[in-house]
């Protein structure tokens, strides 16, 4: 037996909070861990999965104090126990607008409106999309964003991976569990992920390599049959016949929402001080929605910390009196 | 064997105390002699059946209001075909001697456990968190829906897509929605082309790719009613 994933209670949610935490990744569970200790009535809005982005990691080697490695879904499971335990509530929603009102700040979700001097934003990112024809209409036809979820569909068949970070070689190395074949399709001659990481993908004999390519359409009947591709030092195009492709290039900030109320860069990650201070006192952001140099795990567990901690000195300065 | 890890079977054990009503009979389709490794000509294959089957009685086990009830497929081929069984494993529930039409196909393992889960404790409650916008559309089906929907257990999206269905499929009998453990059933998943999932098909002719929101999803259903 994998594993049996327990689900999370439904529970009674007051209206109105200490703290808000948007996004139930890494970084929003560990904010929560954090003023929840701090004795601060937090609810943590989660759409999707918690975990957020972890969650879709099959394993990950990098994250101290666990030399055998851990499974995304595992650390996932953990932050949220710990976070509960300390008392903070999930709510399954989707956040639609944040907006102030004097010292509230108000939440609007898809399971109603909640309000709370202090919010901290952990919303993260979302896969960058390639923006080539064939991409939207092969979605779920050999084009995904998660190996872990649709890996399995490709056993024995000849995969393409596009990009060449951390998350495109990692996820490389984990589709040759499945695949015959990988090939990442990179557009330098070099990979930018860890040395080691590149070194896994170097001797593994299931992964090739096609550098200086880029793709520009994804073909097929039904599903995806084929790339074009094209060399970016000889500008010939190929055809590529492939049976899937994951798409790994990068990441866009979750950040639409906020783009009117906070100072953005021009990405659309928000700024933040070293304190995960954003623009508007109270709202405070933690994690790869904002501008940092390291979007890793371990980075968005330390900013989480941060931010709850800065967000109780806040509450404590305006002399806010809620609390559990 | 246990499946559950102490602290999670404590916690189930307390989630279906507090949240169990009424009386919950869990139908499962399997094989007879599922786990030995005996060949027997005929038989099928079944390579998760066992598995299946001891969740269902690690989680019978954790509430006196559920119950567990074993069919073998071949056997008893009459009353697989009045559930409309076709594949194995299968799961059905059954409250106050009626079967409801919300089954899942293949092992409820990895996210998909918590979708068993949840579908178990609203099926007890008799009530869904569906809004009341989705019940009332509900309300208004008068020809039949069947909505398949696919999944793998590794899948953090998934059970998004499956617990609606399933929701839809508790408030009306007109629909009935089957989750589908895509690896499992690799024929299936070649039949609708899923190579990613969540993947739901209504009424075989409608596709939806990946875990849309509800509302959305009511519109899915709508247009397969129309087409
Ligand atoms: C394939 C891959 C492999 C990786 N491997 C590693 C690794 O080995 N080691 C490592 O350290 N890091 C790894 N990373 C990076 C790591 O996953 C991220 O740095 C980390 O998850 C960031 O955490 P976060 O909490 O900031 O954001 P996320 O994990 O992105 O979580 C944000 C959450 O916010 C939610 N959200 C967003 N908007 C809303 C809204 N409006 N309403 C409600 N909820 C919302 C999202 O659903 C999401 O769950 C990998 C990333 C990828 C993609």
């Amino acid at each position: 037996m994998d594993f049996l994933l327990i689900p999370r209670k439904e529970e009674e949610i007051e209206k109105e909070q200490d703290v808000i935490i948007i996004g139930g990744g890494p970084a929003g569970l560990t904010a929560g861990i954090y003023t929840g200790r701090a004795r601060l009535k937090t609810l943590l809005i989660e759409e999707s999965s918690i975990g957020g982005l972890a969650s879709l990691t099959a394993t990950i080697e990098n994250y101290p104090g666990f030399p055998e490695g851990i499974t995304g879904k595992e650390l996932s499971r953990r932050l949220e126990e710990q976070a509960k335990k300390f008392g903070t509530k999930i709510l399954d929603a989707k956040v639609l607008s944040l907006t102030l009102d004097g010292i509230w700040k108000i939440v609007e979700t898809t399971k109603g409106i909640y309000r709370a001097p202090s919010v901290i934003i952990c919303s993260g990112t979302k896969p960058k999309k390639l923006g080539i024809p064939g991409e939207r209409e092969f979605l779920g036809k050999g084009v995904s964003y998660c190996a872990v979820c649709d890996g399995a569909f490709f056993i024995g068949k000849k995969v393409a991976v596009v990009g060449g970070g951390d998350a495109a070689v990692e996820e490389a190395l984990y589709l040759t569990h499945f695949a015959e074949e990988v090939y990442i399709i990179h557009r330098r001659d070099e990979l930018r992920a860890e040395k080691i990481t590149q070194e896994k993908a170097f001797s593994n004999p299931k992964i090739k390599f096609l550098w200086s390519h880029i793709v520009k359409k994804i073909e097929g009947d039904k599903k995806v049959e084929r790339l074009i591709l094209e060399d970016l030092k000889t500008k010939e195009e190929k055809i590529f016949p492939v049976d899937g492709v994951f798409i790994y290039i990068g990441l866009t900030p979750q950040t639409e929402l906020y783009s009117s109320l906070l100072k953005l860069d021009e990405n659309g990650f928000i700024i933040t001080d070293e304190n995960m201070q954003t623009s508007v006192p109270g709202i405070f952001a933690a994690g790869d929605v904002r501008v940092k140099s390291l979007r890793q795990i371990v980075t968005a567990l330390s900013d989480g910390a941060i931010a709850g901690v800065s967000a109780t000195k806040y509450l404590e300065e305006i002399k806010f009196k809620g609390g559990i | 064997m246990a499946l559950l890890r102490d602290e999670d079977r404590k916690y189930l054990e307390n989630l279906f105390k507090e949240n169990l009503k009424d009386k919950v009979k869990i139908i499962l389709f399997s094989e007879k002699s599922s786990g030995s490794k005996l060949y027997i000509p005929g038989r099928i294959e079944c390579p998760y059946c066992q598995q299946t089957r001891e969740i269902l009685e690690e989680v019978v086990s954790l509430s006196e209001l559920l119950e567990l009830e074993v069919h073998d497929f071949l056997a008893e081929e009459i009353l697989a075909k009045k559930y409309g069984i076709d594949k194995i494993p299968a799961i059905l529930f059954q409250k106050d001697d009626e079967v409801l039409n919300l089954r899942f196909f293949g092992i409820p393992s990895g996210y998909e456990f918590s979708t068993l889960i949840e579908d178990i404790v609203d099926i007890s409650r008799g009530e869904t968190h569906l809004s009341e916008k989705t019940k009332n559309f509900l309300k208004t089906l008068t020809k039949p829906v069947h909505i398949q929907v696919f999944v793998t257990p590794t899948c953090p999206y998934c059970p998004r897509a499956v617990r609606l269905a399933h929701q839809m499929a508790m408030e009306n009998k007109l629909i009935t929605a089957d989750m589908i453990e895509a690896i499992e059933f690799p024929h299936l998943a070649e039949k609708y082309q899923v190579s990613g999932v969540p993947k739901s098909i209504i009424n075989e002719t409608v596709e939806v790719e990946g875990a849309v929101p509800e509302d959305i999803f009511v519109e899915y259903v709508k247009s397969a009613i129309k087409a």
